[in-house]
């Protein structure tokens, strides 16, 4: 019940804050936010799940599975529940929601309470995408979370905002129905087999190697089909090169807690998806592709840093650097071992913590320079030392450093992928993949060295001095997060590896 | 073992300094909360530490080594997973490194307070926090009881060389060098991390030693050479074969961290952080970071002679490279810079060339005597108003007695020069490099005969820098009026200055083969140990695995020819400087000290290379990613838009069009399911 109960309450609180009067519609969002927050870490206290909540032989947390409607021959349930795979995301989205809504009092100053209620808007939808069971609700909430978001983009975002909000809304729709068609295919694939939509039942089916002929195409063609257009529709939120155009301008245009969002939580449906669609459910078309699928990766991840070496704007070099990192999910995916794919799951927890913290702070920056340009601004730390400190600090966490929460993620992909079994050339896949902590440490430190360092230059008429405490307390809560996850991974470690096992027992005709 | 259960609050002492500072350096900017700004907390910290170190040193002595798993980081279930944990290793290896790592740092702890306090400094907080993070990080490393924990560590020590030596972040300087310190050696730790990573793949474990139901990857790697392990995946590769390369490969970060050619070129700019920084980096920290590793997992690298030769050379060759370019620095912390690439370079010699237990040696008469110089130096430099250029100093002799007779210690050590610590300790060096050449490894043999020309070298830019510092007439207006240093300057040079005479008398080699007295105490201390981690375990891994034999030389015989070698080195410099009014002779030397001023345009290439090759890439990308990638999807996007605007225009809004076209469409159709149905047929 817990679940409907926290996405209820959302929705509603959405609503409220939606009607609130602008002046106190920051604060409130904020503190009804904060009843999610402590219903997923009470959640993630009572938490009691085993297995993967896909497959067989699981026992599902907060489970609620009831008959809905029969739409097409098919039976459509209300099914929700959390798994170790879907907890951790679970909780990020909370706790960065919360924290989006307090980045946010200082720059949004119009329409504050309509801000603040598509933000709750799409908190609730994100909770339903990463806890629903059934096809039918997970399409709806998966769908409902870009309204909001185009909303966000094209209200309040910068000068550039219809083009990057239209892009954003028509490019992953685009992908949304290419996902659409062939996970249908796979359905009506799969024939007699299956009578619902529910995600355990067909993933199960597919493993069990019922998926026949339909439309024409052998079984071993609708696999191929179906995986592939998944991966691009999957593919395009992630997003994996050469899909990530409309990514670097959503980011530029959204205002800062939008891009915390997008960054933090939106990319890792994408993820999120492609290992419960594609490698849970197509273990071994995966498997036939995995060399085509790590080069996806790999040049998702170098490629992807390169572009963000190039870059001025601070927010594109973060927006950029998110390639690269979600690169490194589908590498530790692909790989399909279990620290590979735990790994995997991890680094969608780590990155979201770490990107919106980068996303944040840049944010608080702009807040008091009204500018993101590495040329245009140098010695900072002289200025605004303790902001400085936290984005050094999260600057450094997004380079892996040890004991925060990226290097224990990109260490368990690489580990993971290394030796494993599935991907040919594994070690060589890896090796090349982690070139990438040299460049994201060049491109950080490059744009570290000349915005905070060195003598204090901007050119500007307003005063420039430390930033407002509410501008800091959320990145501050966000690095001790950061550290705390890097220092004791087994907080999620152990309840994500127990859901990733089952995905690699390959049963049956996989 | 209650005395090792104190071992890990050797680690947390400093980190607890380091809490208490940056604590206040955020909560309390600009206020004096803390007395010395952070330095007593840091004092206390490093003293306790060094009391803890003692106590486990003779502990260790007492009751032989501990391993203990403390903490575990991750794991999986089941078989075929891995295990990651922290744990602590105190063996006799890791507790001397404790001693030399606290002590030195207590001394820079102390000397900070006149280098760094006395000058009016601000961020002082944020400087003692700097050092105690420091201090934690290499303790930590120190004590690491596997690869994983080790490399942990390593990477925070790297950050925290970028925090110190852009301590002055006001100015463009020094950020510019830390930023280059941390990504040359993050070069290094890419290698590296894909070595801790194959480790793991390879043997399922990253243990240095065998503890609890934990296999230790040199055993393991030991057993596989010798044909009898099971379960190691070599990746198609012949065992050996593969474990060359991951040796290879945890070799970039020793590299990196460790200044060695080719990633050296970080190490002189860091000259740019406070001189106490340098101090620690050079003698305690960091730099010691890369050889203490290979002597931590000598168990593997025994193994593999290829790479063992390979260490050899690169060291051989850096020790040589380096010391040419010391040769023609004006700077006294450039010149301190090259000798300290040039000595890691001595004990990579050694570890290649199966001497252990001298590059062990060579690691603590090292850390002391340059800890001294880099002290030594801090003092002239606060002396000379932070002036650095030798050319302007001079006559610093009767000015600064202390500071002087210290420093010449440390330049005697440094030369090799009997009975200095140096001395004993390169000499082993050398030795144990030719008298396992001569056992039938000729690369051995080139890369001692660069290790030997090298002492020359050093001999000559040592006294050089002495003569031109100190000697002579004062050659500006600070050098005839220096600033005064007080007791925090004065009372670590001593100190260090007693060591650098006295530490070589831990392993007295030739005097023990010349009186047969047992006076090798280093030698009996370190082949102690952990079954599998001692140096008599290495020596014969060495014999019987890597096929190293040791031919009978003389150690006097090695000993009188270094030392000459020095003397001749010490004795040109006294020829050409020590004058009154010296003149710079090494501009006869013309191309060859441009070449060597520049340091052979290493830095110039290097820089190129990133901006070129690296920044060169990123623009390509850019482009491409603007024009061809976005460009095919706002592509796509015109062109539906242009075929809606085309179609569009049939939307004309006159009713007699539509009545046309529909007309039209009506006859169309028509005569279309005529034709099909058959009618005009």
């Amino acid at each position: 019940m817990i679940i409907e109960i926290l996405i209820a309450f959302t929705l509603v609180a959405a609503l409220a804050t939606f009607f609130a009067p602008d002046r106190v519609s920051g604060k409130l969002a904020f503190a009804l936010s904060l009843v999610p927050v402590v219903g997923s870490l009470y959640m993630w206290s009572l938490f009691d799940a085993s297995g993967n909540a896909l497959l067989q032989g699981s026992q599902v947390a907060f489970e609620t599975n009831m008959p809905w409607i029969s739409l097409g021959g098919y039976e459509i349930a209300w099914h929700v529940g959390l798994d170790g795979i879907s907890l951790p995301l679970f909780v990020l989205t909370t706790v960065l929601t919360s924290l989006a809504i307090v980045s946010a009092w200082t720059p949004i100053d119009t329409r504050a309470s309509q801000f603040y209620g598509l933000m709750l808007f799409m908190e609730a939808s994100l909770l339903g995408v990463f806890s629903a069971l059934d096809f039918f609700a997970w399409f709806v909430f998966w769908e409902a979370v870009l309204v909001p978001m185009y909303f966000l983009i094209g209200v309040w975002g910068g000068p550039r905002r219809k083009y990057a909000a239209i892009k954003f809304f028509v490019y992953t729709n685009v992908a949304s129905l290419a996902m659409f068609i062939g996970f249908m295919a796979l359905v009506f694939a799969l024939g007699d087999s299956v009578t619902s939509l529910g995600l355990p039942e067909i993933a199960q089916a597919t493993r069990a190697g019922e998926v026949g002929s339909y439309f024409g195409l052998g079984a071993g063609a609708i696999k191929t089909v179906a995986f592939a257009a998944m991966f691009v529709g999957f593919g395009v939120k992630v997003p994996i090169a050469p899909f990530h155009t409309w990514l670097p301008d959503a980011h530029v245009e959204a205002p800062t807690p939008v891009s915390v969002m997008l960054a933090g939580v939106l990319l890792k449906m994408g993820t999120y998806a492609l290992l419960r669609f594609n490698f849970t459910m197509l273990p071994d078309v995966a498997a036939q592709y995995a060399i085509i699928i790590a080069v996806f990766a790999v040049v998702s991840v170098i490629y992807g840093a390169f572009l963000a070496l190039a870059q001025q704007d601070l927010k594109r070099i973060v927006a950029y650097s998110s390639v690269s990192s979600m690169g490194y999910v589908i590498l530790g995916l692909v790989a399909y071992t279990l620290y590979g794919v735990g790994g995997a799951t991890f680094q969608m927890v780590a990155h979201g913590l770490i990107s919106g913290l980068m996303f944040m702070t840049v944010g608080v920056i702009y807040n008091t320079t009204h500018t993101r340009m590495v040329g245009d601004m140098s010695g900072l730390a002289d200025r605004m030392p303790v902001t400085v400190g936290i984005l050094v600090a999260a600057a450094f966490g997004y380079m892996g450093l040890p004991l925060m929460a990226g290097f224990a993620a990109e260490f368990f992909i690489f580990v993971g992928s290394f030796g494993s079994q599935t991907l040919p050339f594994a070690p060589l896949f890896t090796a090349l993949a982690m070139f990438g902590i040299v460049v994201v440490a060049g491109y950080l430190l490059f744009a570290m060295q000349r915005t905070l360092f060195g003598p204090f230059r901007l050119e500007t008429d307003y005063t420039v001095g430390p930033a407002p405490l509410h501008d800091k307390l959320p990145i501050a809560v966000l690095l001790l997060l950061v550290i705390a996850l890097g220092v004791a991974p087994e907080l999620f470690w152990g309840m994500i590896l127990d859901a990733v096992e089952p995905v690699l027992e390959t049963g049956g005709g996989a | 073992m209650a005395a090792f259960d104190y071992a890990p609050v050797i680690v947390l002492l400093p980190f607890l300094s380091f809490l208490v500072a940056i604590g206040t350096a955020i909560f309390a900017r600009g206020k004096n909360v803390l007395p010395k700004g952070g330095a007593l907390p840091g004092i206390v910290a490093m003293a306790g530490a060094l009391l803890l170190s003692i106590w486990m040193f003779v502990t260790v002595e007492a009751q032989g080594a501990y391993d203990q798993t403390l903490y575990t980081w991750a794991s999986g279930p089941g078989e075929g997973t891995f295990t990651l944990t922290f744990g602590v290793l105190v063996d006799q290896l890791s507790a001397m490194m404790l001693v030399i790592v606290t002590l030195v740092s207590l001394l820079v702890h102390v000397f900070s307070l006149g280098y760094m306090n006395d000058e009016d400094e601000t961020g002082l907080p944020r400087y003692y926090a700097g050092l105690g993070l420091f201090s934690a990080s290499m303790l930590g490393f120190v004590v690491a009881d596997n690869l994983l924990m080790a490399f942990m560590f390593f990477e925070l020590v790297g950050l925290c060389s970028w925090l110190l030596i852009g301590f002055w972040f006001r100015e463009p300087g020094p950020p510019s060098a830390a930023k280059k310190a941390f990504l040359v050696t993050r070069f290094g730790d890419y290698f590296f991390l894909i070595g801790v990573v194959a480790v793991f793949a390879t043997f399922g474990t990253s243990q240095f030693s065998p503890i609890g139901g934990m296999e230790a990857f040199p055993v393991l790697a030991e057993e596989a050479l010798t044909g009898s392990a099971e379960g190691i995946n070599t990746f198609g590769f012949d065992a050996a074969t593969w474990f060359n390369i991951v040796g290879l490969l945890v070799l970039g970060g020793v590299v990196g961290k460790s200044a060695q050619f080719p990633l050296h070129t970080w190490l002189p700019d860091a000259m740019e952080g406070p001189t106490p920084v340098s101090a620690l980096i050079h003698a305690a920290t960091m730099v010691a970071a890369g050889v203490f590793l290979v002597a931590r997992m000598y168990g593997f690298y025994a193994l593999i002679p290829t790479t063992l030769a390979i260490i050899a050379f690169i060291g051989g060759f850096t020790a040589l490279f380096a010391a040419t370019m010391g040769v023609v620095k004006r700077e006294i912390k450039q010149v301190l810079a090259y000798s300290t690439i040039s000595q890691y370079g001595y004990m990579m010699l050694a570890l290649g060339g199966g001497g252990y237990v001298a590059a062990t040696f060579h690691l603590m008469t090292h850390a002391f005597f340059k800890a001294l110089l880099f002290l030594g130096a801090g003092s002239v430099i606060i002396a000379m108003h932070h002036n650095e250029n030798m050319w302007d100093m001079g006559g610093l002799k009767e000015r600064m007695p202390v500071t002087y007779y210290t420093f010449l210690s440390g330049s005697l050590a440094l030369a090799g020069i009997f009975p200095f610590a140096g001395f004993w300790s390169k000499d082993e060096v050398l030795y144990e490099t030719l008298v396992h050449g001569l056992g039938g490894s000729p690369l051995l043999l080139a890369a001692y005969a660069m290790g030997l020309l090298a002492v020359f070298f050093t001999g000559f830019y040592t006294f050089r820098m002495v003569l031109l510092t100190f000697h002579g007439e004062p050659r500006s207006e600070t050098a005839r009026n220096p600033h005064g240093v007080r007791w925090n300057v004065k009372g670590p040079l001593v100190v260090l200055g007693v060591l650098a005479a006295t530490a070589g008398f831990a392993n007295l080699v030739p005097v023990e083969k010349l009186t047969g007295a047992n006076v090798d105490f280093l030698h009996d201390w370190l082949y102690h140990g952990p079954e599998t981690l001692n140096g008599e375990h290495y020596s014969t891994l060495l014999h019987d695995v890597a096929g190293y034999t040791a031919a009978d030389f003389s150690v006097l015989i090695s000993a009188a020819v270094s030392l000459g070698m020095a003397l001749a080195g010490v004795g040109l410099a006294w020829m050409l400087y020590n004058d009154p009014s010296p003149e710079e002779h090494t501009a006869k030397l013309g191309a060859v000290k441009d070449l060597w001023y520049h340091n052979y345009y290493q830095d110039e290439f290097q820089v190129w290379l990133a901006e070129t090759g690296g920044l060169g890439i990123a623009r390509g990308s850019d482009k491409f990613d603007q024009g061809v990638v976005d460009g095919v999807v706002n592509g796509v996007s015109s062109v539906s838009l242009f075929s809606g605007s085309r179609v569009k225009r049939v939307q004309t809004g006159v009713v007699s069009n539509y009545a046309a076209l529909l007309t039209l469409g009506v006859v169309v159709l028509m005569v279309a399911l005529g034709l099909y149905g058959g009618w005009f047929l």
